[in-house]
């Protein structure tokens, strides 16, 4: 159960994040001296300059925190900068000719929180501009199908072209969508949860109210389907039933979504041949035309797994490098050969402790947008954890979506600290009205 | 009343913390519940890295000569393989395409940790500190092996010797085979593999073990043996009338002599002649409940326990005998019976060793880099499958289709040697020529070595394949 009591004080200084943030920066440095230990032969001056950097990096964005006075959560940034270290740590490990770039992308993600935690003024206003929000959103959905900017990168077109990189404009849209979902069921949320019928047990829901959500949601799914990505299809209509039941606590609007959504499954089965192959991959990986093949990937994911044990072979000493892609779809796996089962619950035990303290802003948070705001983004964290920890660990068929803050890859990054600058945001309203004093 | 959405957060919050403790024990079951399974498949590249840069260890035959070494090359360690004829059995170690045979099966020990040794196998994983690889020694005999592969020559088909008192393989061919240093050759891999695994011949399959074929008249020592252990008098005459049916009801279904016979046979007969009539009614005599549960005890339809891959083989289509035409055919080897060189070889030296089945095996010992025996592989028998009575009286059987007058299987006599043994003509699919089939033992007083040799769309059948049995068995009794 959530406590809605605070549980770190929240007095003028930041003195926990403070202490929590040197807790990181021994987790930053000890990682990469143990595998730079391992790589006698390949040794890159970056790989000192990069901990140092990021570490400054930290130290100036709680600076920046104390220096406007912020009050909201001190729990949340050490937790971010926690995950963004294990991230550099393993880009450095698994794939140090992208360790700049990463670095580069965490210096782009401080910026983007620094900015989410002084614009807008007044959160709440948010709310006001949603049909905005769904609008946009609908833009950068439908961008990477357009001519010229999109692109496709190992099957999926998510991706558009923005100078010499290319960013995945998903990642925004599930912020987006939040926010016009909280908006909106912030207004319709009374209507939504009182069925004016029911048909024997069942409430019939009042159908124009839903039209707008569903659109969006099903307008979503269609371009989804255009872009071959099954992760970003499941996010969606996973923020979509949550919030719903956020909203009206009817816990038959989940149920039938899950209905739905295996019912989406099988069709989507039975049409589509990347579907198709990624759930046989996920029932047979090891057999002898898949292992080979389409399971290739995935049984090599096992392998390190399986090479873990108890309490990993240490850092730098496992070869997680014969996963295709590891770096960007199979960092839990790689984190589990060379940290052991322990550090995976380690690592798990760090998402469930951002959830929970993300779900407890919620709780806390004032109005229902807010508490609808709160609790959908803090979602989004635990649902892409699953999802993808899932994927690694053969519980549910593997999606090409992000480990969030850990995995390989800008705009994830981006997006994620921007998320976690919404939550804090959220948290200092909260202090704000409790204690009632200007900021 | 709309419920506060706090209490919403809490249901959902709890719901993930749920899928988190889930996630958890996935996470749990593949690293350290199914961490050792994983952790020796064969086709897990750590266990193969693990000798790129150090010799893995030799794979020898009985007398330590190598079949398979480690040599330097310009990155790293390869694999170099002395003897085509055992390409199935001692298999590859390709940093590609993973680990096959023996390189397989005994792949830990083969890097130094064997499961026998629990100290090494932690101090590699944990301190990185690896001994250096011993070897792994096969009950193979090269001068055995040699006299087999020369016997086959190029006709595809599968030889598998044996001794009947321990299990362990004397010899084992496989034709058609390959040339295992080009699936680890790096600049040929990748063509041989390609045509390797898509020749319709099959080279990759050890058909020791792994083909499955009719047995024909070879299979007729169960139908004995089960007849002898259900009081059927072996000296009881039958009459044999060739074409041959139970009743009316069998229709245009008749049962064939091999030799068109006419006349009265008991039991010496049936096998020195090949008699199919005569078994056929032998079999309907005793029952199909009867004829099932010896083909059971003597491991048909079940994957023999061997250290590399075996085929289970069956019974028939739907696992037990269902019909009196089947049960008349499945008597004398035909219906639908499907097995491989080696449960046949393993049937025969069950009566060669007095009623006890051994376990199969083609390695018997690991041993460490200095040399020290790391390991005995000895596995025990599988049991007393028949009566010490009923292995001597079909023993004896057998001796007179070898050296008895008109013996279907007179090309195996050795001079100065009882032989026991049965030739087989396993007919196929319509259109194609039968299997030769020859299986026997020697000396039949006192058996050390059992054979079983299967020529594939030999028009001669069992007569074509019964020389070669000689020929195995006299290299393993130095005649």
């Amino acid at each position: 159960m959530i406590h809605a009591q605070a549980a770190v004080p929240l007095g003028r200084g930041r003195f926990t994040e403070l202490s929590l943030l040197i807790w990181v920066a021994t987790l930053a440095i000890t990682g990469f001296v143990a595998v730079l230990a391992t790589e006698t032969s390949s040794f890159r001056p970056t790989a000192v300059v990069v901990p140092a950097v990021f570490l400054a990096l930290m130290l100036s964005l709680h600076v920046f925190l104390v220096g406007i006075r912020f009050r909201g959560d001190q729990i949340l940034l050490p937790i971010a900068a926690g995950l963004t270290a294990i991230g550099l740590v393993l880009v450095q490990r698994l794939a140090s000719d992208l360790l700049l770039q990463q670095l580069s992308w965490s210096i782009i993600a401080a910026g983007a929180f620094a900015a989410t935690i002084v614009v807008p003024r007044d959160l709440t206003a948010l709310a006001r501009f949603k049909w905005t929000w769904a609008l946009l959103g609908l833009l950068l959905l439908i961008a990477p199908l357009l001519p010229v900017i999109g692109r496709e990168i190992n099957g999926a077109r998510i991706w558009i072209k923005v100078g010499p990189g290319s960013i995945e404009p998903w990642e925004a849209v599930k912020i987006l969508l939040v926010i016009f979902f909280a908006a909106y069921l912030e207004e319709y949320r009374e209507v939504l949860s009182h069925a004016q019928r029911r048909i024997g047990p069942f409430p019939v829901p009042p159908v124009p109210y839903l039209v707008p959500i569903v659109a969006m949601w099903g307008i979503a799914m269609l371009v989804m389907v255009f872009e071959k990505d099954m992760g970003a299809t499941v996010l969606f209509f996973g923020i979509f039933l949550a919030m719903l039941f956020l909203a009206t606590g009817e816990a038959f609007y989940a149920i039938i979504g899950l209905g739905l959504l295996i019912l989406g499954g099988i069709v989507a089965y039975q049409l589509f041949g990347h579907v198709q192959a990624r759930v046989d991959t996920w029932l047979r990986p090891f057999d002898e035309d898949l292992r080979f093949g389409t399971g290739y990937q995935l049984v090599q994911g096992l392998y390190a797994l399986a090479n873990g044990g108890l309490i990993g072979v240490g850092l730098g000493n496992g070869m997680p490098d014969r996963i295709p892609i590891v770096w960007s779809d199979f960092v839990f796996d790689a984190f589990a050969e060379e940290t052991g089962f322990l550090g995976a619950l380690a690592l798990l035990g760090t998402y469930l402790l951002l959830v929970y303290r993300g779900m407890i802003i919620a709780v806390r948070a004032p109005t229902p947008f807010l508490q609808l705001l709160a609790g959908g983004l803090s979602f989004i964290i635990a649902f892409q954890t699953l999802v993808i920890v899932g994927g690694n660990l053969r519980l549910i068929p593997l999606t090409g979506i992000t480990l969030p803050f850990v995995a390989y890859g800008g705009s994830s990054l981006v997006t994620n600290w921007m998320l976690v600058g919404i939550l804090m945001r959220v948290s200092q309203v909260s202090e704000r009205m409790r204690g009632g004093g200007p900021s | 009343m709309t419920s506060p959405i706090s209490a919403n957060i809490r249901s959902l919050t709890l719901t993930l913390a749920l899928a988190f403790l889930v996630t958890s024990i996935g996470a749990a079951y593949w690293t350290v519940l199914a961490s050792d399974q994983l952790a020796n498949d064969p086709f897990n590249p750590r266990l193969i890295a693990a000798t790129n840069d150090r010799p893995r260890g030799a794979i020898v035959d009985r007398n330590g000569s190598p079949v398979a070494t480690s040599e330097k090359a310009d990155a790293g360690f390869i694999r170099s393989y002395k003897d085509r004829t055992l390409a199935q059995v001692v298999g590859y170690a390709s940093p590609k395409f993973g680990l096959s045979g023996v390189e397989a099966a005994y792949a830990d020990s083969l890097i130094g940790q064997d499961p026998a040794d629990p100290v090494s196998i932690w101090k590699a994983r944990y301190l990185g500190d690896r001994a250096p690889a011993g070897q792994v020694l096969l009950g193979i005999d090269l001068k055995i092996q040699k006299a087999a592969a020369d016997a086959l020559g190029g006709r595809k088909g599968a030889i598998v010797a044996l001794d009947p008192r321990t299990g362990a393989i004397l010899a084992s061919v496989s034709v058609p085979s390959y040339d295992a240093n080009q699936v680890v050759d790096p600049s040929k891999q990748d063509a041989a593999f390609d045509q390797l695994s898509h020749s319709p011949d099959h080279a990759l399959l050890n058909r020791v073990a792994q083909g499955l074929y009719p047995p024909g008249s070879i299979f007729k020592v169960v139908t004995g043996a089960a007849a002898l252990e259900n009081g059927f008098d072996p000296t009881k005459k039958l009459r044999v009338d060739d074409p041959y049916q139970a009743d009316k009801s069998w229709g245009d279904y008749f049962v064939r002599s091999a030799s068109h016979a006419h006349g009265l046979f008991d039991m010496s007969d049936g096998f020195r002649l090949s008699e199919n009539i005569y078994f056929a009614q032998v079999g309907l005599q005793i029952g199909a409940a009867k004829l099932t549960d010896y083909a059971k005890r003597f491991g048909i339809g079940s994957t023999p326990n061997l250290d590399l891959p075996a085929a289970k083989g069956q019974l028939s289509d739907s696992g037990s005998i269902d019909r009196p035409t089947l049960l008349a055919d499945t008597s004398y080897g035909q219906g639908e019976l499907l097995v491989s060189p080696l449960q046949m070889a393993l049937i025969y030296a069950t009566i060669a060793n007095g009623g006890v089945m051994p376990t199969a095996h083609y390695a018997t010992e690991v041993r460490d880099a200095d040399g020290h025996v790391v390991r005995q592989i000895a596995p025990g028998p599988q049991g007393q499958v028949i009566s010490p009575t009923t292995a001597k009286t079909l023993t004896t059987m057998l001796v007179g289709a070898v050296s008895g007058q008109g013996g279907f299987a007179f090309g195996a006599r050795i001079p100065g040697v009882d032989v026991a043994g049965k030739t087989g003509t396993a007919e196929n699919r319509p259109g194609e020529a039968p299997h030769g089939w020859f299986v026997g033992f020697a000396p039949a007083s006192n058996p050390t070595i059992v054979v079983a040799v299967i020529i594939e769309n030999t028009p001669e059948g069992g007569v074509a394949a019964a020389p070669l049995g000689a020929v195995v068995m006299r290299a393993a009794l130095g005649k």
